[in-house]
């Protein structure tokens, strides 16, 4: 029996809930290294390209990554070009995909998510935004802003009030309750929140024992963070009435099941991607594992866990 | 040559030589798409085939040698990543994405130095043979700590090489950099000969001084931890002229110029 892979993510009709986690997959990039590979069989159901800001940054000094067990720590600081070249430079070559694409924006204040919001409403590329308010690699006082839920509830307003568009915020785990912050994104007018961003970590240079990272402290994701991830979605899923886009440590099929048994209707694969670019090619898989499960379409996964 | 702009192939590649050449490991799998297109200095990411999580990512590693189907790496075990690979048996499964970056580039007929050190020397072998074969003239500086180093010497046999040691064992004692200002000087009726280096960056930034100093070109192929190498992550950077760059999308070989030697 062939299950029903469709998942309804707002307006979003997408053909199987696996998408990409932002930072984690530069098509524009990958298209020179993968080629027909990629286009043939495009992994994802939507496609979010990498968060940009307001003005271009050039992210931390580097080194920015380090491995560590089965996770990966990293302090890109979200390099990008900006989002006046994402609009003029990169949404009309990534209209040529074949799936809806999910802008993502960040701020260093408040106020700057209602002005990119503003900037990418009339965008016809644009099929949904996802509010990062959860890089840990931007200092704003030190902290990102979604780890404040009033700063979370504020920057989702001025974005609800500046664009139409279906509205995606993406929360940080290093906070003491993320059920607070997502309840505050979903009143602030979210339809939908996203999660897990990375969890703060840091690693030591075993032989100068300081710190190996430019930045000295990064974001970890990867298998590593799996299970933190799991509870944050199961936790926000239960308690609130949007739909949750589910992340952190998806390599398997398996883990997509999981993440979407807890509560998840879509589900992002960032970090696996690194260790195998064709790794989020994993909706066959995962319907073979509903139908195993008894379970008619991925629809019905959603939450069998709560 | 157009170095770089080539597709990049994920395999899972049978490994069919694995032996030991001093402190070094070299294997060898089956790869024809890859030993028909790599460019010398182009890499790979590769790691063993499987579900293990640990070591996760592939570890970039470049392209030593290609011989008909094969593609040969020289691994240094430094930590985890390379230790694992290290290890890989005879039949063991390798995943490889690659050829990937820019390697080195190479126009005219400059007399070429090439300046390796450590496993820096890895890629300089296929470069070495390139190079011979568009008839250009090919001497090699091989720099190495000590004489269980030193022994890969032997991979460049054919190849007019001179070795340095740090602790004078084998060769002439010292840094691979202080005999290269006496092979740069340019010969009657020869162009100014032209530097290809890879190795450690204390090294890369001496012979980007000497370079400077002497007035040669040089290309130098630089190292960075990566995540997905092919420019997706924006973790490789390095100090660039003008900001910074991408090791595995505009590199790893760069004009010395394009670096921030500070
Ligand atoms: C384009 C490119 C080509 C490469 N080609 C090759 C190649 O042909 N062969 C090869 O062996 N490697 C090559 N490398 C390097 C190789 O990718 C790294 O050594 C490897 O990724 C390290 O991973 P690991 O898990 O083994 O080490 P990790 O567990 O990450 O730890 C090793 C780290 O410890 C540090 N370290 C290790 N030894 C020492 C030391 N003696 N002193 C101080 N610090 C130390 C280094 O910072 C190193 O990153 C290449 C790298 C690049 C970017
Ligand atoms: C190198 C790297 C860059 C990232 N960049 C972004 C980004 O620009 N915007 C964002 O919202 N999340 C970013 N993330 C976080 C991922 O989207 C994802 O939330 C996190 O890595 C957990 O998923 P994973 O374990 O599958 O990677 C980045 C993660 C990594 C590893
Ligand atoms: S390793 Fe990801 S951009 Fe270079």
């Amino acid at each position: 029996m062939a299950v029903n892979l469709e998942i309804k993510l707002g307006p979003l009709e997408l053909a199987h809930p696996i998408i990409n986690a932002s930072g984690t997959f530069d098509v524009l990039a990958a298209d020179k290294a993968l080629e027909e590979d990629l286009f043939v069989s495009f992994p994802f159901a939507a496609y979010i390209p990498k968060t940009v800001t307001l003005q271009p940054r050039a992210g931390n000094p580097p080194p920015r990554l380090q491995e560590t067990a089965a996770g990966l720590l990293n302090s890109i600081g979200l390099a990008n070009h900006g989002i006046e070249a994402f609009i003029t430079e990169d949404l009309h070559r990534l209209e040529s995909l074949p799936v809806p694409v999910i802008a993502s924006i960040a701020g260093e204040e408040t106020e700057d998510y209602g002005r990119c919001a503003a900037m990418l409403d009339s965008r016809e590329e644009v099929a949904a935004i996802e509010l990062n308010v959860s890089c840990p690699n931007v200092e704003l006082d030190g902290r990102a802003l979604g780890l404040d839920p009033e700063k979370t509830r504020q920057a989702t307003v001025l974005a609800r009030q500046a664009t139409s568009k279906f509205l995606i915020v993406k929360l940080t785990p290093n906070v003491t309750d993320i059920i607070e912050v997502a309840a505050a994104a979903v009143d602030g007018g979210a339809d939908c929140v996203s999660l897990i961003n990375t969890v703060h970590g840091m690693a030591l240079d075993r032989y100068s024992l300081k710190p190996v990272l430019g930045h000295v402290t990064g974001g970890l994701s990867g298998p590593a963070i799996k299970p933190v991830a799991l509870r944050a979605v199961f936790l926000v899923s239960r308690e609130l009435d949007v739909p949750v886009i589910g992340m952190g440590g998806v390599t398997t099929a398996q883990d997509a099941l999981e993440f979407m048994a807890a509560g998840a209707t879509a589900v992002a694969v960032g970090t696996a991607s690194f260790r195998d670019p064709l790794a989020a090619a994993m909706a066959p898989e995962l319907g073979r594992l509903i139908n195993e499960h008894g379970i008619g379409s991925a629809s019905e996964l959603i939450g069998v866990a709560h | 040559m157009d170095a770089g702009l080539i597709p990049a192939e994920l395999l899972k590649c049978a490994v069919v030589e694995s032996r030991q050449v001093g402190a070094y490991r070299l294997i060898s799998f089956v790869a024809p798409q890859i030993a028909n297109l790599a460019h010398p200095g182009q890499f790979l990411m590769i790691r063993m085939s499987g579900n293990e999580l640990d070591p996760l990512l592939p570890r970039p590693m470049g392209i030593h040698n290609v011989e008909s189907d094969l593609v040969t790496m020289l691994i240094d075990p430094v930590g985890k990543g390379t230790a694992r690979l290290a290890a890989a048996g005879i039949g063991d499964r390798v995943s490889v994405l690659g050829p990937l970056g820019m390697g080195f580039r190479f126009e005219g007929e400059a007399p070429a130095v090439l300046v390796g050190g450590g496993i820096g020397i890895s890629p300089l072998k296929l470069l070495a043979r390139s190079l011979a074969a568009e008839g250009r003239e090919v001497r090699c500086l091989l720099g190495f700590r000590t004489r269980k180093e030193a022994v890969a010497t032997e991979l460049f046999s054919g190849v007019r090489t001179d070795v340095i040691t740090e602790d004078g064992s084998v060769g002439r004692l010292g840094l691979v950099s202080d005999p290269l200002p006496g092979c740069l000087a340019r010969e009657p009726g020869k162009p100014t000969p032209e530097i290809f280096a890879c190795g450690p960056s204390p090294m890369l930034a001496a012979v980007a001084r000497i370079a400077r100093e002497c007035g040669n070109a040089a290309q130098v192929s630089v190292e960075a931890h990566m995540a997905c190498g092919i420019g997706s992550c924006q973790g490789c950077v390095i100090r660039g002229a003008g900001g910074y760059l991408r090791v595995c999308n505009d590199g790893p070989v760069f004009d010395v110029e394009d670096i921030s030697w500070q």
